[in-house]
């Protein structure tokens, strides 16, 4: 699977985040990990491993129960 | 050099569904992978794919977590006691007919106090959207049965109760649209609401919510991710089943899918 050259951007406020890890659970591509630091809750947040793999598939924003991730779509300039 | 990254981060950190919330009161009050959460966000994606405005929302909650919902949202909405929920929301359609009245219900608004009331939604032909959370507990007690309490359990004091069919209990008072969901189901849950935006009617959608204090007790399964796997193992998805064949205790696998689609609004 690749994302056929799209350049996707992934979102994190980790301060939002409980450490439910079910981003990381939901993720096809293997792009987000539980972080090993905290954030002021005491919870562990996803942090982004490998953003060039992520297809944009909206899965982690769309299951997300505290409106803590999401991911936005920037299309390549094309040049002529 | 610190407030620099500041302002540059602040830029984008905007969440899309954001036009809806109050983005000062996060994080929510619920506990980490509770299913209320996934059911809030995905209705405001069907929202945003139905380009409703938030002026005309009019979002009404019940008691308890499920109350909550009304606490951190930027539009028309409350949080009423058990039992006065549709009085309100047949007030609030008679002023404004325009409005999309939406009602988060939990067990205490659809079946115990609210149960009374519901009649009166089928009296006065409302037309709203019910979404009834449904996570098998009542304001968190262990000590009381109630009416969807699982089948051969037992509260601590040795009650029991035998559970509602709820899609056929929707039917009954009169309800046009009918459909089941989990969160671990939640792009079918989202297109069940933008289908149910342009229904005539009343529809229910029971949402078959993990709660994580329920087996706290026994010491089950209390991994946020490995009670959503739960769900995906034990449910799967059936369209247009016989409605009275939906009751859970009957069931080796919980049925989730849309059952009923039909203009009632008109029936004798």
């Amino acid at each position: 699977m690749t994302n056929k050259g799209q350049k996707v951007k992934i979102f994190v406020l980790k301060d939002r985040c409980k450490g439910c890890g079910i981003c990381v659970a939901v993720c096809q591509t293997e792009v987000l990990k539980l972080s090993d630091e905290k954030n002021k809750d005491g919870q562990r947040h996803p942090v982004v491993i490998d953003e060039e793999q992520c297809l944009n598939c909206g899965l982690c924003e769309m299951f997300c129960p505290d409106f803590a991730i999401w991911t936005t779509k920037e299309k390549e300039e094309v040049l002529g | 050099m610190a407030v620099k990254q500041k302002s540059s981060s602040l830029e984008n950190l905007f969440h899309p569904t954001d036009a809806f919330l109050i983005s000062d009161i996060f994080p929510t009050v619920w506990c980490p992978g509770c299913g209320i959460g996934t059911a809030v966000n995905s209705f405001f994606e069907a929202c945003k794919e139905k380009d409703i405005d938030r002026e005309d929302l009019y979002i009404l909650s019940g008691a308890g977590c499920t109350g909550k919902i009304s606490e951190f949202l930027s539009l028309s909405s409350e949080s009423i006691t058990d039992g006065h929920i549709i009085e309100k929301a047949v007030h609030i359609n008679e002023n404004d007919p325009d409005k999309k009245i939406v009602l988060f219900l939990n067990n205490a608004d659809f079946l115990i106090s609210g149960g009374e009331e519901l009649k009166k939604a089928r009296k006065k032909k409302l037309n709203v959207l019910i979404v009834y959370i449904n996570n098998f507990i009542y304001a968190l007690s262990r000590d009381k049965a109630v009416p969807m309490t699982p089948y051969m359990r037992k509260s601590t004091l040795g009650e029991f109760e035998i559970p509602y069919n709820i899609p056929y209990m929707a039917h009954s008072i009169g309800a046009s649209f009918v459909a089941r969901w989990t969160p671990i189901r939640a792009g079918w849950m989202k297109q069940s609401f933008v289908e149910s935006f342009s229904v005539k009617g009343l529809s229910v959608i029971e949402i078959i919510s993990p709660c994580l204090i329920y087996d706290a007790n026994t010491g089950r399964i209390l991994d946020p991710v490995e009670r959503m796997a739960f769900y995906n193992d034990f449910s799967e998805i059936r369209f247009w089943v016989p409605i009275k064949d939906l009751d859970i205790r009957r069931q080796k696998k919980i049925i989730v899918g849309k059952f009923l689609d039909q203009d009632r609004i008109h029936d004798k």
